[in-house]
């Protein structure tokens, strides 16, 4: 396979990853915490999408919209339970409590779902195009024949449509513009009269939200098991990171960064070391936080 | 006077103590033709006892990292692992996959606390200034891309295999399975205690009252002249040494090392039994850990006699030890022997 065709893979795997990233950074940004059971909010997106695509009669949008509305249930009742409660004890604890919720909840959804993967039952039309020539450079074909599924461009699609309706949402709503306040300085903005407890609910129910549609599709690209969501945590830290933590724009740019990376890094390696394309996301995670520790968006996470 | 009276009161020097005899008793158990026998049920509690006491140096090293300095290192296993296969690559003699290059296992022993403490080094004056939660990233990044390179370069780390071939030194010495495995628990034990005593030796000295400051309030420690980020690389450099210690003896008692035993899940382990017992207090984190993995021979022993899958178990209990460090960071943020006020967590 050529670049060509890998680079339509990253942009793939950069899409569901951005669409998990900004729900992540929006976290981080207003509730200020790394939440890292993020990636079984993900899991349980899927399974419910899973369920719903087998138990309802309707076409895959249903258990797409389905799985959104159980992932906002289930991000705002955990933030009730867990996070709420501990919210003025800094970010340090907060994401230790992140951590441990994340193993029981990685490991009841093992208990419920059992160990083996599932598979979303989806039909595909490939689009062929054969005539580009190739072009190659050493081992690498720089080119070359491509295809498209209609599963990629149903993923690519979903994550532009919410990149528009996160932009529209922060810049045109009062919802949204009162969490960039808060993102900016939560005292002033509580000041201003905004009701931050309110502010922070919502974008715990935007952010399960979001992780429902990206559990989804994520699922229909790989599958559905305990580990879905767990397996693609660090590589939406690093996207978020990249961005820099607590801008939404960043953790888009983030994320194609790093789905393309891992893609390119896999037609590079050779094949028995491609289980080091992973490895490459978090290089490049903490080459970030050393040189330019901000991220692209710049947010200063440095003490001295 | 009776012999009681004339122990040293210092925790430090009882465990100098303990440690010394600990040590004596297990080389008499190596060394001469003595024997023991071990009723079978005894076998799973020296198994995680042993365990039990590497985990302890991890312990004590990460206690000198978050609960004397308050650095947040969440990737702890990766210099467990360093050190383990440092260890295992110098001394293992016809490994099956990877490198085993047959050196003395003291020689690999010191490569792997060396290898360890160069890694801890290279984090930390990269990463140091970071803030808490980014640290703690960081730390996990690496240890997943150490644990991602083990498995994925089959030539020199042998991959999912790993080092096979190890020395086990206590194992040369004793063909005997009871006293072999009474005399590693000693040996270790005593090693453990050793370190328990120069960690308290340590903090104990104007030098951990820095480190505690440091913890408490970074910019104070600085503004009296001291050089903060030297301290907490100084510390961080420590506890990796300790951890690539562990993972050296963890080596040389195994026999193999492989890539499963260094997963996330030690890091976790050790992290919520040092916030259980309560961080910066050294016995309370150890007590800490032993709660944590009592909790795996309760549910061992639960296995038996209830009739629900092994894989069942697991996921059981690991749900159970997950609400256990969501609840002690809630409701005793402290840990259960910790200091709040010292802790500066305050409910």
């Amino acid at each position: 396979m050529g670049l060509l065709q890998e680079l339509i893979f990253g942009l793939v795997t950069g899409s569901y990853i951005a669409i998990a990233a900004i729900g992540f950074t929006l976290i981080y940004g207003i509730v200020n915490m790394i939440n890292f059971a993020y990636g079984e909010y993900l899991t349980l997106g899927a399974f419910i999408g899973f369920l719903a695509a087998n138990a309802l009669p309707g076409p895959l949008p249903v258990a797409v919209v389905a799985a959104m509305i159980g992932g906002g249930i289930v991000s705002i009742v955990l933030a009730r339970g867990f996070f709420t409660p501990i919210n003025n004890t800094g970010p340090v604890p907060m994401l230790l409590t992140s951590i441990g919720l994340g193993i029981a909840l990685r490991n009841a959804i093992r208990l419920v779902g059992g160990r083996s993967a599932r598979y979303f039952e989806t039909e595909t039309s490939t689009f062929r195009f054969d005539a580009i020539p190739d072009l190659a450079v050493g081992p690498v074909d720089l080119l070359g024949g491509v295809f498209v599924t209609s599963e990629h461009l149903i993923v690519i699609g979903s994550a532009v449509a919410v990149f528009v309706a996160i932009h529209a949402l922060l810049t045109r709503t009062d919802v949204g513009i009162a969490m960039r306040a808060m993102g900016d300085d939560e005292s002033l903005a509580r000041v201003r009269g905004i009701d931050t407890q309110l502010i922070r609910d919502s974008v715990w129910v935007l952010a399960g939200v979001l992780a429902g549609l990206a559990g989804v599709l994520m699922a229909v690209q790989t599958n559905v098991s305990a580990d879905t969501g767990f397996s693609h945590i660090l590589q939406i830290l690093s996207a978020a990171i990249l961005g820099g933590a607590g801008s939404p724009y960043g953790a888009i740019l983030g994320a194609y960064v790093i789905g393309i990376v891992l893609a390119v890094s896999t037609a590079f390696l050779p094949s028995s070391m491609t289980g080091l394309s992973s490895a490459a996301a978090f290089v490049i995670l903490i080459a970030v936080l050393l040189v330019k520790p901000s991220g692209i968006a710049g947010t200063e996470v440095r003490e001295a | 006077m009776s012999v009681l009276d004339r122990l040293p009161s210092g925790h430090g020097d009882r465990a100098l103590i303990a440690g010394v005899v600990c040590l004596l008793v297990g080389a008499l158990f190596a060394l001469t033709p003595l024997r023991v026998q071990l009723p079978s049920a005894f076998y799973v509690f020296v198994e995680v006892g042993i365990l039990f006491v590497i985990y302890g140096i991890l312990v004590l090293g990460l206690d000198l990292q978050y609960g004397h300095t308050g650095l947040v290192n969440f990737g702890h296993v990766v210099f467990f692992a360093v050190g383990a296969y440092a260890t295992a690559m110098l001394s293992a003699q016809d490994t099956f996959a990877g490198i085993g290059l047959g050196y003395p296992w003291p020689l690999g022993l010191a490569v792997g606390v060396i290898a360890a403490a160069i890694l801890g080094a290279a984090v930390s004056l990269t990463s140091i200034r970071l803030r808490g939660d980014f640290l703690a990233i960081v730390t996990l990044a690496t240890a997943e891309i150490f644990h991602s390179v083990f498995v994925n370069f089959e030539d020199i780390f042998g991959g999912n295999v790993g080092i096979l071939g190890v020395p086990r030194p206590i194992a040369a010495l004793v063909a005997d399975g009871d006293t072999r495995l009474v005399a590693t628990l000693l040996v270790l034990g005593g090693i453990t205690l050793l370190t328990f005593t120069v960690v308290t030796r340590l903090t104990h000295a104007p030098y951990g009252r820095v480190l505690r400051a440091i913890r408490a309030d970074e910019l104070v420690t600085r503004s009296v002249g001291k050089s903060t980020i030297t301290y907490k690389t100084q510390a961080f450099v420590y506890g990796a040494a300790l951890a690539g210690l562990a993972g050296g003896l963890f080596a040389l008692y195994n026999g193999a090392v492989a890539p499963g035993f260094f997963t996330i899940q030690v890091t976790v382990t050790i992290w919520i039994g040092m916030l259980l017992g309560g961080a910066a207090n050294h016995r309370a984190v150890l007590a800490g850990l032993a709660i944590i993995m009592g909790l795996r021979l309760v549910s061992r022993f639960a296995l038996d006699v209830t009739p629900v899958s092994s894989d069942v178990f697991a996921s059981a209990r690991l749900i159970v030890v997950g609400l256990i460090l969501v609840a002690v960071i809630r409701y005793r943020p402290a840990g259960i022997w910790g200091d709040a006020q010292e802790l500066g967590v305050d409910q």
